[in-house]
């Protein structure tokens, strides 16, 4: 049972990341209809972002590893992969706004494949080591917590949960109250009512990029504070976990985005503990597939059909 | 005793979300008729094609065909019973020649199969010949085997709407469905296109149901006039009574037809 | 059997014979590139049966590549690599029970996945690719992840470059009749060619077993030409790399995909020998490294600059 809890608990923790990379696929995918191919090298960038920026930031506030030296460099993450964001938006995707979605869909694959293969060039190919914005270390539980007190949790993993929920709210709040935010959701109902009652598509689209891509940065911070080695490539395997994770939660639809990504999570700390790792991504992927065989709409979304 | 009707729809129903845009509708169109199907913009026309053709599942009733019921039926299921229409707009394979585009249609009444395709066989060249004489007699008949090595695409507008007929008779219909076939034309163009489907419904003994919006057609052409608004039938009948319809005219008030009701 | 592809296909057949011994003339290293253009052609032009004729996107087409690579390579491992005519004839049916058991992999996949939009196909197969890939390293009998060797050398000129020319014309040749045409129309509106009868969801399923059933040929020719192979050879870099060579043909443009299957084949060895001049800049030797930059950058200019591709100069025919 304890095991079984364990599992859950470690799942929980990087469900929580798939959830933020989901998120930017699922707001991506409500305004333009396509799949940002490049949004899991977008939180590999991140998590670059973070190798690079932080150990300045700790220098030169003179913070060291702190909880507010975790904020500076989490906010620089995701401003740089906001940034990020617009700029592969406004170069890539905006020419080709009208073209059929298989265009957009192969520029898409070229800019994750340009990213990760520039990346290897410019940060080399080997893993890096991420610097420790943290001291990670296993808590103590209260005795009363009765055999559960045996369980191991880290500080990363608190942390992890406890910004993830942050930032959900966060979005929560930018997506219901904000006039912006509104704009986002008229432009996923239904684009041309949208437009026609006045939203700048321009303007909504690249905050939209900005926002997915700054989650996204944010859990490259994260998941380098859980694992500090880091590489080039580690967008491509988070990316698509992240992606089914959307699919699975219904893909434009935030919440299914969250609840997707902590079930991917759940599942591949199972598959993990009691079959093999080696199963894991077969099984994740075999999840993609039953999904779309028996509920492509995913759990919480809705079929729209054809007009003709 | 009138024969059987070929088209029987029985208090069909379509329901998109909260809208309603065909409501209890009966509509029948015998062997050898030309029924006309007229009505405002989003009377639901297009959407009673899409229900016949299987586009649509009818959310309520039910739809026969030669004493067949649709339902459940794929689209090229109903196509193969003898169903073929047009659309409202236009899809043509525009990635297609004119010519393939007529001989793609061609497919339901291939002898060969896919197998005598890849070894080339003698039967499989006497086929195509024969399938390739026949797309060229139908292009020819609308005028268009000019246009025969073209992209269907780059065709004037009014040239594509009738390649989507001539598509359609590819396929052996028992029953076409024009979806507003003489949108975009000229009155010359329109009195040609009346002569053609006049043309075409004895020679391939066809029962024709025709939406179309320019009074000069449907006057003359249908025997019979079905009327829609908002989704309802509010009138049937012979077109010139049609045309005096106090209900009729009433609904195209305030619409942009109404002045194509009163000349024709 | 006289209609004139017949004839063309029998006049390649002795095109082949006559070139062979002078095919094993040359040098290793060019007789190895020579065997990787046949193969790559049959790879680029059945992922254009189904990218670029039916409009499907499959990410995944070195997956079926690697169900005839393995399939056939047990076979012959199993039969002891004979030599000689019983070695032809274990080749043969190798290849042929690996390209059968490949068009089962791509019925599996193509059935399930049809009611998807490109997007999310492509995702699938990438994800089929992937599972494919992940049971060949958890199973023992293929060698799991130390790969598998041992194969005859059973792949030469002739066999790879007739398998090229059966692929190519019974691909064009299928698409080119009334019955194929279908494949184009299901691409251009599915809708449309349902309502002329046409059965897309049966279209789409043949284009996706057909084309797998070409790409493990493919992987057949490969494993008994390298001798070795290893999962990691069949992963998402190898399936890019056939989507590469069919965009920059231009998808359903058959010449145009089949050339810059050629291209794409040399074009890494180009690369090599780049990346070895000194008088070049160090970051341009690194670019020229690795292709993958390339491939990327040009995915990116061609899809805004000449969606139809790079070699296809047909006009170009922007769906919108
Ligand atoms: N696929 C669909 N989804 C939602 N509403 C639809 C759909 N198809 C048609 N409608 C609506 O149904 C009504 C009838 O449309 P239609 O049949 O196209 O009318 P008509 O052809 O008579 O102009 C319209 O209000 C239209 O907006
Ligand atoms: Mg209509």
């Amino acid at each position: 049972m304890i095991e079984f809890l364990q599992q859950l608990a470690n799942g929980l923790a990087q469900g929580g990341i798939y959830a933020l990379i989901a998120l930017g696929y699922t707001m991506i995918y409500g305004v333009l209809r396509f799949i940002n191919f490049a949004h899991g090298d977008v939180f590999m960038l991140g998590a670059f972002a973070g190798f690079y920026v932080g150990p300045w930031v700790l220098r030169v506030s003179g913070l060291g590893p702190s909880y507010a030296g975790v904020a500076l460099v989490l906010l620089a993450a995701m401003l740089l992969c906001a940034l990020i964001g617009i700029g592969i938006e406004r170069l890539c995707y905006r020419p080709l706004r009208d073209r059929p979605r298989i265009i957009v869909l192969i520029t898409a694959i070229g800019v994750s494949l340009l990213i990760e293969n520039v990346g290897q060039l410019v940060f080399g190919a080997d893993p890096k080591s991420f610097p420790d914005l943290v001291i990670d270390r296993a808590l103590v539980l209260p005795a009363w917590w009765g055999r559960l007190s045996a369980l191991t949790i880290t500080l990363s993993q608190v942390l992890v949960l406890g910004v993830t929920l942050l930032l959900v709210v966060l979005l929560r709040y930018i997506v219901n109250r904000t006039r912006i935010g509104l704009a986002m959701r008229a432009l996923s109902l239904n684009p041309t009512a949208a437009q026609l009652a006045g939203v700048d598509l321009d303007r909504v689209i690249m905050f939209t990029f900005g926002l997915g891509s700054a989650l996204a940065g944010a859990a490259g911070i994260l998941t380098s504070i859980q694992q500090p080695s880091i590489d080039p490539l580690m967008g491509i395997s988070a990316g698509l976990k992240a992606f089914i994770a959307a699919v699975l939660g219904g893909i434009g639809n935030l919440p299914g985005a969250v609840v997707g990504g902590v079930l991917i999570g759940l599942i591949e700390a199972l598959v993990v503990g009691y079959l093999s790792p080696t199963y894991r991504d077969t099984i994740v992927f075999a999840v993609l597939i039953l999904i779309l065989i028996f509920r492509p709409a995913g759990l919480l979304g809705t079929v729209q059909r054809e007009k003709v | 005793m009138t024969p059987p009707p070929l088209l029987q729809l029985d208090k069909v129903t379509v329901r998109f979300g909260g809208l309603t845009a065909v409501n209890g509708i009966d509509l029948a169109v015998g062997p050898d008729e030309l029924v006309g199907l007229i009505g405002p913009n989003g009377a639901g026309k297009t959407t009673v094609f899409n229900v016949i053709t299987g586009v649509y599942p009818p959310t309520d009733g039910t739809v026969a065909f030669a004493g067949l019921h649709l339902a459940g039926r794929r689209i090229n299921q109903i196509a193969a019973l003898g169903i073929a229409r047009t659309f409202q707009n236009i899809r043509l394979f525009g990635n297609l020649s004119v010519f393939d585009n007529v001989r793609v249609a061609c497919n339901l009444h291939r002898v060969t199969g896919p197998v005598q395709s890849l070894l080339r066989l003698d039967s499989f060249r006497t086929d195509e010949a024969a399938i390739a004489q026949r797309a060229e007699e139908l292009l020819g008949i609308f005028n268009l085997l000019r246009f025969r090595d073209a992209l269907a695409g780059s065709l004037p507008y009014g040239d594509q709407r009738r390649l989507e007929i001539v598509r359609a008779l590819a396929t052996r219909p028992r029953l076409l469905l024009l979806d507003e076939p003489a949108a975009g034309m000229n009155p010359v163009e329109k009195g040609e296109l009346v002569r053609l489907i006049q043309q075409i419904q004895k020679q391939f003994a066809l029962s024709i149901l025709l939406v179309e919006h320019s009074m000069q057609v449907v006057m003359g052409v249908c025997q019979r006039v079905v009327v829609l608004d908002y989704g309802v039938k509010i009138a049937e009948g012979p077109p010139t009574a049609i045309q005096n319809d106090p209900k009729v005219i009433e609904a195209y008030l305030g619409e942009d037809h109404a002045s194509s009701m009163s000349h024709h | 059997m006289t209609s004139r592809s017949n004839q063309a296909f029998l006049l390649v057949l002795a095109v082949l014979a006559v070139l062979t011994p002078l095919a094993g003339g040359i040098s290793p290293y060019y007789y190895d590139i020579l065997i990787g253009i046949g193969i790559n052609i049959i790879l680029a032009a059945s992922l254009n049966l189904i990218n670029g004729y039916t409009g499907q996107f499959s990410l995944g087409h070195a997956g079926f590549m690697a169900v005839g690579a393995y399939l056939s390579s047990w076979l012959t491992l199993q039969a002891g690599t004979p030599s000689g005519p019983a070695g032809l004839a274990l080749f043969a049916a190798a290849l042929l029970a690996g390209s059968l058991g490949a068009a089962v992999a791509g019925f599996a996949v193509g059935a399930p996945s049809l009611r998807l939009r490109g997007d999310y196909l492509a995702i699938v197969t990438l994800g089929f690719n992937e599972i494919i890939k992940g049971t060949i390293q958890n199973a023992e009998p293929l060698g799991a992840q130390r790969g598998l060797g041992g194969m005859g050398k059973y792949t030469g000129f002739f066999s790879a470059f007739a398998c090229t020319a059966v692929t190519v014309l019974v691909i064009h040749n299928l698409v080119r009749s009334t019955y194929g045409r279908g494949f184009l129309a299901t691409h251009g509106d599915e809708i449309a060619a349902e309502s002329v009868g046409l059965n897309t969801t049966r279209y789409k399923i043949t284009a996706f077993t057909l084309g797998a059933f070409f790409a493990g040929l493919a992987g057949g020719l490969y494993a008994h030409f390298k001798q070795f192979i290893h999962p990691e050879a069949f992963g998402f870099t190898r399936s890019m790399d056939i989507v590469v060579m069919v965009i920059l043909g231009g998808m359903g443009n058959m010449a145009g995909v089949c050339l810059a299957a050629a291209l794409l084949t040399v074009l890494p060895e180009l690369l090599r020998y780049v990346a070895h001049l000194e008088l070049l800049p160090g970051w341009l030797r690194h670019v020229a490294e690795n292709r993958m930059i390339i491939y990327s950058l040009l995915l990116i200019v061609l899809m805004i600059a000449r969606p139809q591709g790079l070699l296809n100069f047909k006009p170009a025919k922007v769906k919108s």
